[in-house]
């Protein structure tokens, strides 16, 4: 028997016109594992959580067709009610966090399944062991890294035991490491796990069934050999390949930015110590590198947002920032305004700037209203406005799909003479991509040319 | 010491202070309050000390300009609308002093429960009201969270070359900084609904048990609270 099936799904979300899911089949295995693909609006994070009841329950909408969990309707039962057999893991992990320390977070679910209270701890235990975070048990969650902070959310689902585990893009802050550690530890569990992700390579590699999704419906349901041709005749983009060579030393150009054995602290705990790194006008670096290694720290400094406790940032011009965050350009009430405030209300420019990004028509929308991938278009059109001689971006590829990275690519490469360019990036094929010379921060103590 | 125990004794230390009449009994209390708020972390308890402290301040600087109270005139200002003539009292700073002192002790037992309670366990032992507890757990975060993403968009403003400085300027944060909330609220509600939240038969983590310490303070808040009302 089937442990999950959708029949006929199709489902509009209150504000929405058009369907998020349309007339979606499909049926999931015990333990077996499904990557799933499709553009940013594509229905993926809907359709998760149509598999867990959130979708009518949590957001009501018009909803047609059937889902089964283990038999069990979701129209007829609360989301709650699916807990203990369905357990979902949400986009950005800092949302889903109840409690303040790891322990705690890790036995919320369990208390509210009804575990017997002897059991309770040494389940959560045995969940942070099994991803690697015992040692962080006792730490407050407000102290861990994105990459630790995604291991904690993990072992508050395996810890319920479930039969099927739903990701919903859980890599896309972490390093290649640390995102091949996750899949690797879900696809282990032995419960049927589906994922969706912008990074295809990794599921793609691990997963032996392939789901595409596109405008709400199911564009591909087919073993992974077969879905492999598939991509390549028709959506080529999504298809797994090794980072490309950078483009090449740029020869020339002036030095925008120079950072001379810079050193940085956090209070008491160094991020940084001794780096260098030198931005010529016209290139385009990519600043490569683990989890909590220092690089957004690095592009601050070069950004002019921090300034180190010892060493030199020289920098020439106007230096502009993209922050990894695009919730922080949601400031004012419309699209061309809020991009309008980076150039002191020229409107015309900010209308430009949206139209060089793909944001034409949406000008008058609320900033709020806009998709994730929206948003993250956006953002840049906010700092591109500016028009800046040094232009710092920071993650500009997290929650963007493989089309939009290429179109992203496309847009920095096309006016890249004008200003020097860093891009920090855990996406080594975005980094071949678009970038003249990568830069690996590896240690800390790294001087870099 | 146990979190219920404390927060106890800090619910009683507020409320002696809203009971007593003197001064001198709230300004000890506020004290004694303000010590054992900087036991906590240096990083984590500034936005609640200049927040405690600085309505204990502005209430202490303003209200003797909107009371009319008493005789001894220690300062006369300009005849204003509304208002009538600004003049300050001694009676009136009397009062401003101990309304300002009273604020900063209330404010300041707020920002220890905040800071240094873990709220984790105070949830856990929580046998009645839970959701209530929890609601207070999750409110209690808002501060360092709203701390945090005022320094984020402040930052992404100066990375696109918008200073944003003076008062004003912050205010006009405010509003994005509450629709960012109620947006994060929504996702982790969707996120304990999905993690069984409300299903009935929860059960506990079992908790350690009480020392002497515990028990003496749940005696201890009730006397104090006694105390505060007949002779402080």
């Amino acid at each position: 028997m089937a442990l999950a099936r959708a029949t006929e799904v199709s489902f509009t979300y209150p504000e929405g016109d058009e369907p998020a899911l349309d007339s979606v089949s499909l049926e999931l295995d015990p333990g077996e594992a499904v990557a799933l693909l499709g553009p940013s609006g594509s229905g993926k994070s809907t359709l998760l959580r149509a598999l867990s009841g959130l979708v009518p329950h949590f957001h009501g909408g018009r909803f047609a067709g059937q889902v089964e969990i283990a038999g069990r309707d979701t129209r007829l039962e609360r989301p709650a009610e699916f807990a203990g057999l369905v357990a979902t893991l949400f986009q950005d992990p800092e949302d889903q966090v109840v409690l303040d320390r790891v322990e705690h977070e890790v036995t919320f679910g369990l208390e509210n399944l009804g575990t017997l209270p002897a059991e309770i701890l040494p389940r959560a235990h045995a969940a942070l062991a099994v991803v690697g975070a015992q040692h962080l048990a006792s730490r407050r969650i407000e102290t861990l890294s994105a990459g630790e902070l995604q291991r904690v959310c993990l072992a508050s689902a395996f810890a319920l035991e479930p039969q099927l585990v739903l990701l919903d893009e859980p890599t896309s802050q972490l390093d290649p490491e640390g995102a091949e550690a996750i899949l690797d530890l879900a696809l282990g569990s032995g419960a049927a796990v589906v994922i969706s992700e912008q990074r295809p390579s990794l599921p793609l590699e691990r997963c032996e069934r392939v789901v595409f999704m596109e405008r709400g419906r199911l564009l591909l349901d087919a073993p992974r050999e077969e879905a492999l041709e598939w991509l390549l005749e028709n959506r080529p983009a999504y298809l797994p390949r090794q980072p490309a060579q950078p483009w090449g030393d740029m020869a020339g150009g002036e030095t925008l930015c120079r950072v001379d054995r810079a050193t940085f602290s956090y209070g008491d705990r160094p991020v940084l110590d001794g780096a260098s790194l030198k931005l010529r006008r016209g290139e385009i670096v990519a600043l490569t590198g683990p989890n909590g290694i220092g690089k957004t720290t690095l592009a601050k400094l070069v950004a002019g947002l921090l300034e180190p406790d010892s060493g030199r940032v020289q920098r020439v011009g106007r230096a502009s920032y993209l922050s990894q965050d695009p919730g922080r350009y949601l400031i004012r009430e419309r699209a061309d305004e809020e991009v309008a405030l980076s150039v002191g209300g020229d409107l015309a420019g900010a209308r430009r700037s949206l139209a060089e990004v793909g944001l034409a028509g949406l000008e008058h929308r609320h900033p709020r209203d806009l998709s994730s991938g929206e948003r993250e278009r956006l953002a840049l059109a906010a700092v591109l406005v500016t028009e800046p001689d040094v232009l710092v971006l920071d993650e500009p590829t997290r929650g963007i799909d493989p089309l939009r990275k290429e179109e992203l690519a496309n847009l920095l490469r096309q006016d890249s003479d004008r200003r020097a360019t860093l891009v920090v990036t855990h996406d080594l094929v975005f980094a071949g991509d678009v970038a003249d010379r990568l830069v690996p921060l590896g240690v800390r103590e790294a001087a870099l040319a | 010491m146990s979190p219920g125990p404390a927060a106890a004794l800090l619910a009683a230390a507020a409320v002696t202070a809203l009971l007593a009449d003197r001064t001198v009994s709230v300004a000890v209390l506020a004290v004694v309050l303000l010590a054992v708020c900087l036991q906590a972390p240096r990083g984590r308890r500034w936005p609640y000390l200049a927040g405690s402290l600085s309505t204990a301040l502005m209430v202490f600087l303003v209200s003797p300009l909107v009371q009319h109270l008493g005789t001894h005139i220690v300062w006369t200002g300009p005849d204003l609308p509304a208002l009538g003539r600004l003049d300050v009292t001694g009676e009136e700073l009397e009062v401003a002093l101990f309304q300002g002192v009273r604020l900063a002790a209330v404010a300041l037992a707020f920002a220890a429960y905040a800071l240094l309670l873990d709220h984790d366990r105070l949830l856990q032992a929580a046998g009645f009201a839970r959701r209530s507890v929890l609601a207070v757990g999750l409110a209690t975060r808002l501060v360092p969270t709203l701390e945090r993403d005022v320094r984020g968009l402040v930052e992404a403003l100066r990375g696109r070359g918008v200073e944003v400085r003076g008062l004003w300027s912050h205010a006009r944060l405010l509003s994005p900084l509450v629709a960012g909330s109620l947006e994060r609220g929504l996702n982790l509600a969707e996120a304990m609904e999905a993690r069984g939240y409300g299903r009935p038969g929860r059960t506990r983590t079992p908790r350690a048990p009480w020392g002497r310490l515990d028990h003496a303070a749940l005696i201890v808040a009730p006397a104090l609270v006694l105390i505060g009302a007949l002779w402080l």
